[in-house]
């Protein structure tokens, strides 16, 4: 049996999803059946990348000259695999957590489910013009999930995320443009493996480079919140629906580190190179302002919105460090940051909707009247601290030692970024936790997560993050073979 | 093929045709009136696209040719003419009721001006087209007589057009006195490897002014905003779409693929028609954002795909001349739509202001989400058509190695999002007006809008259909051009 087909399956079920939902099958079952669902076509697939490292689908190459080469091509490699995981556990996991009868239902899980589906598309996809477009497709999503459903400045933050993101996917665009150009007119494609093919042997002048890099690092670097491009993402998780901020916080924000380790890395490696003390400088931004920054915060879903903010920083790093270590590490982190980011925005959700308010001073106790959701809460924050035994530990390890020989400095400002998160977080565990049981705390009808239906969808959350973090093999096994053949000269 | 089965010929039949059957019917029968035009319309759309790569009459030849651009083209004018005809069926004239028969005739002549535009070879073929279109707009335009505004919009687009008028038959005089010929082809093959005599250059400077003001760019734009306004919402569309892409078409001919694309001459023109395109661009971009009525939105924002367009065609090659033709479409699928529901819009609350879109999506959430997915297209975001070409765009201008414009074109597609988004939170998370209209959309527009969606998705996921459009009007090229035996 091919099993190449289930790869436009991984994307089919969900689209059937949306349409169903259109149709007015019940939203949330609808959503939840097609999550669940689109593991099998996960798994199959999985099976067959490991045995055989990698599948594809689409049509074959032709070699004749067209004006527009645009061709579907999708592909899973091992540095695919464990993406499309995340994403199918953080799409599965917010389907749980997003609440039934919210207002105007249909569109709310119709925006959710769009929105996995352009990260799974933009994770899949081979033929850069549907790589760019399928992250776009989630864009519009996110804006009206912000705006709609949102809390706090909703409407501002909405328009500021969505310019902001249109602005960086726009340079982006350029720097993708740039690349193709760049190539003689014979060997001009879109296909990123038959590009990597191709400068692998003959590489790019090293003023394009630059330029590319530049391009990418900026384009790539907006969506991921690299200081100082990073003002969207606080306040647009802070502001948005807990399903949208666990999707966008978890996965989506994943393409652009996922799109800088395919292509500005093994594309131009001179460039990436040349522009690492500028990413160093950056990403020591990322670290320690928005570290810093991050102290200052009192609401706890901004002070998640910094926290993972900064933790991009940490995933530069390893994406500078140029070993096969330091990129497993990065692609670990990322990873790790996914799941422990999408629980810390569901638990902060829970919280929000059953107390009322995610002010940390108007919150404490909740330790004695919710012990579930207080674990999940601990497990959040010590992912994020870097506890040996959860994935993002795992992850940052490797980003340490595989940085060590390049970037010495930056790995002690990556090391002091690990004790601001662990202050920044154990304050707000002490703060949200323990101490005397507020009024909002005490006052909540049902304060803590009932049953299996309310606990599962956070139970898939930690299961994931103990297993990265236990066996880290899972992601480093299918994907060292990829990562060395992109630092391999 | 014979002379009476062209269709410039059938479109002035049938519009006399209309005219006669207005008014000798009696009153009582008019109400078929609107079904016959539609239909007629359709079934003319069906035969031009059938036969437009037909070669004109024997007799015509001299100044008229089919080539693949008219090919292309003259099914997309007979397409406009359908949504014309349909939406002013639609349309409420109040007072001036018992004249619409007039409002669905008199269309089928500038459209038969605008498949004759497309078909020229000759510079006087083109004049007298294009009078025809003209004239038969002013008309149009002012049609609502008891309505300031549209008299208001039918004397500027008068004034304007006699202006633009008088600066194309300068050129065209000029071109005469400086070459001797006003025929594209012979323009062509007399003047290759000549250095370009300064009458000539005047002569095209003032045919591109002429046709500056045709397709709305900047500086020559002043007229669209009010006359796309005051101007029934048919006709809106017409002038919108199917008048600016004749503009287009022409500028495509001559300085795309004829006489004024020569090294030359075309030297001289790219920086000029490249700056007219960033000044359209980021002008039309930049007053669309404070419009407040969507059929001023509409217009800047069709400024401001026309300062795309004119980019891409500045790169003159080839590349940039097919990216033109594809945006062409693209446009026409994501406008019209639009326009089809201004329309209803306007025939539902009188006018077009966009406080009557606030929550609308909660109503009507089909209309909604087709009209949401066209203003997306037109904003160019994947995976909608607006984006591929909107990308082919860029691509040229990266690869004719224009910078600048290309940076400039880009930071107005992010500014662009900013009036291209603001129907779209209107109508999703406004909160509905007090007073809602007992009035619905028809059924109609929901069949309209969701299949324009559905082209716009389809077309911008797999744009194989337009890239082959585009490369096949690449074909005519100048040498493929018959030449008239002297």
């Amino acid at each position: 049996m091919n099993l190449s087909l289930f790869l436009p399956a991984l994307l089919l079920i969900p689209l059937v999803g949306v349409v169903l939902i259109a149709l007015g099958c019940a939203p949330k079952k609808t959503a939840l059946l097609v999550s669940w669902l689109n593991l099998i076509p996960g798994f199959l697939l999985s099976g067959t990348v490991l045995r055989s490292g990698e599948v594809l689908f689409g049509p074959e190459a032709t070699p004749a000259r067209e004006l527009f080469p645009v061709k579907f091509l999708l592909g899973m490699d091992g540095l695919s695999l464990p993406l499309v995981w995340l994403t199918l556990g953080v799409t599965l996991a917010a389907m749980g957590v997003a609440q039934e009868g919210i207002k105007r239902e249909k569109e709310y899980f119709i925006c959710l489910l769009l929105v996995g589906l352009g990260a799974l598309g933009a994770f899949l996809s081979i033929d850069l013009f549907y790589f760019f477009s399928f992250h776009e497709v989630a864009l519009i999503p996110t804006f009206l999930l912000i705006g709609i459903w949102g809390h706090g400045d909703r409407s501002g933050a909405a328009w500021r995320m969505t310019l902001y993101l249109m602005l960086g996917s726009l340079v982006l665009l350029v720097g993708l443009i740039g690349l193709v150009m760049a190539l003689p007119e014979a060997a001009r494609t879109l296909d990123w493996r038959v590009m990597t093919e191709f400068l692998r042997t003959n590489s790019l002048g090293a003023p394009v480079q630059n330029l590319l890099a530049i391009l990418l690092l900026v384009g790539f670097g907006t969506l991921v919140s690299l200081v100082p491009f990073h003002s969207w993402a606080p306040g647009g998780y802070a502001s948005a629906p807990a399903p949208a901020a666990m999707l966008h916080a978890g996965v989506l924000k994943k393409f652009g580190l996922y799109g800088l380790l395919r292509l500005a890395l093994p594309l131009a490696p001179l460039g990436w190179k040349e522009m690492g003390w500028l990413v160093g400088l950056m990403l020591a931004g990322n670290i320690l302002y928005l570290g810093l920054a991050s102290l200052q915060q009192r609401d706890f879903r901004w002070l998640l919105g910094f926290s993972s903010a900064m933790h991009m920083g940490t995933v530069f790093l390893g994406l500078i460090g140029g070993t096969v270590l330091g990129l497993g590490g990065a692609l670990t982190l990322m990873v790790g940051h996914g799941f422990s980011a999408a629980l810390g925005f569901a638990v902060a959700g829970e919280v929000g909707r059953r107390t009322g308010t995610t002010w940390m001073h108007d919150l404490g106790g909740l330790a004695k009247r919710a012990p579930k959701l207080w674990f999940y809460l601990m497990v959040a924050a010590m992912a994020s601290i870097g506890l040996p035994g959860l994935a993002n530990f795992a992850g940052e390890i490797m980003i340490f030692f595989g940085a060590w020989s390049a970037h010495p400095v930056l790995v002690v400002v990556a090391a002091w970024g690990v004790v601001l998160s662990a202050v920044a977080m154990l304050r707000a565990v002490r703060a949200i936790a323990f101490g005397p049981t507020s009024r909002s705390v005490e006052n909540a009808a049902e304060p803590d997560l009932v049953g299996i239906t309310q606990n599962w969808p956070f139970v898939l959350l930690t299961a994931f993050l103990f297993l990265v973090g236990l066996v880290p093999t899972v992601i480093l096994g299918p994907a060292r073979p990829v990562l060395e053949r992109l630092v391999s000269p | 093929m014979s002379l009476w089965l062209c269709p410039e010929v059938l479109f002035v039949l049938t519009g006399v045709g209309l005219i006669l059957i207005d008014c000798l019917i009696i009153p009582a029968s008019k109400r078929w009136l609107s079904p016959l035009a539609v239909g007629l319309s359709a079934l003319l759309f069906l035969w031009v696209s059938f036969s437009s790569s037909r070669p004109m009459p024997e007799s015509w030849s001299n100044l008229l040719v089919t080539d693949a651009l008219s090919a292309l083209f003259k099914p997309f004018f007979a397409l406009c003419l359908v949504a014309v005809t349909l939406m002013s069926s639609r349309v409420r004239l109040g007072a001036d009721e018992a004249v619409k028969g007039e409002l669905l005739a008199l269309p089928f002549f500038p459209t038969a001006g605008l498949c004759l535009l497309a078909s020229a070879r000759d510079f006087l073929a083109v004049f007298v087209a294009l009078e025809l279109v003209s004239i038969s707009l002013y008309l149009l335009t002012a049609f609502q007589r008891a309505k300031p505004a549209s008299l208001e919009a039918g004397i500027k687009l008068l004034v304007m057009g006699g202006l633009s008028t008088g600066f194309l038959i300068m050129g065209i005089a000029w071109l005469y006195a400086a070459a001797g010929t006003t025929e594209f082809s012979r323009l062509l093959l007399e003047q290759a490897g000549k250095p370009a005599s300064p009458a000539l250059l005047a002569a095209a400077g003032l045919i591109l002014t002429g046709l500056a003001f045709k397709v709305a760019a900047v500086p020559f734009h002043a007229w669209a905003p009010d006359v796309y306004e005051g101007a029934p919402t048919s006709i809106t569309a017409f002038l919108a779409v199917a008048s600016k892409a004749a503009g287009f078409v022409l500028l495509l001919r001559i300085f795309g693929f004829g006489a004024f694309a020569l090294e030359s001459i075309g030297q001289v023109f790219r920086p000029v028609i490249l700056t007219l395109g960033i000044a359209t661009v980021t002008l039309g971009t930049l007053a669309a954002l404070p419009q407040r009525d969507l059929k001023r939105l509409l217009a800047y924002s069709g400024i401001a795909h026309a300062g795309y367009m004119l980019l891409a065609l500045g790169t003159l090659g080839e590349a940039g001349l097919g990216t033109v033709v594809a945006y062409l479409w693209a446009y026409l699928l994501a406008t019209v739509p639009t326009l089809i529901f201004v329309n209803e819009l306007e025939r539902i609350h009188g006018n077009t202001d966009m406080r009557h879109l606030d929550g609308l999506a909660r109503r009507d959430p089909g209309p909604s989400l087709g009209l949401t997915i066209c203003l997306l297209s037109m904003a160019g975001l994947p995976p909608l058509v607006g984006f591929s070409v909107k990308l082919a765009v860029i691509s040229t201008l990266w690869s004719a190695g224009e910078i600048p414009a290309l940076v400039i074109a880009l930071i107005m597609a992010v500014a662009a999002l900013g009036f291209y988004l603001s129907p779209i939170k209107a109508m999703y998370w406004e909160r509905e007006a007090d007073s809602i209209p007992s009035k619905r959309f028809p059924l109609y527009l929901v069949w309209v809008l969701l299949l324009a969606a559905t082209l716009n998705l389809v077309l911008g996921l797999y744009p194989q259909p337009l890239v082959r459009l585009a490369e096949r009007s690449l074909a005519p090229h100048p040498v493929s051009f018959p030449v008239p035996s002297p």
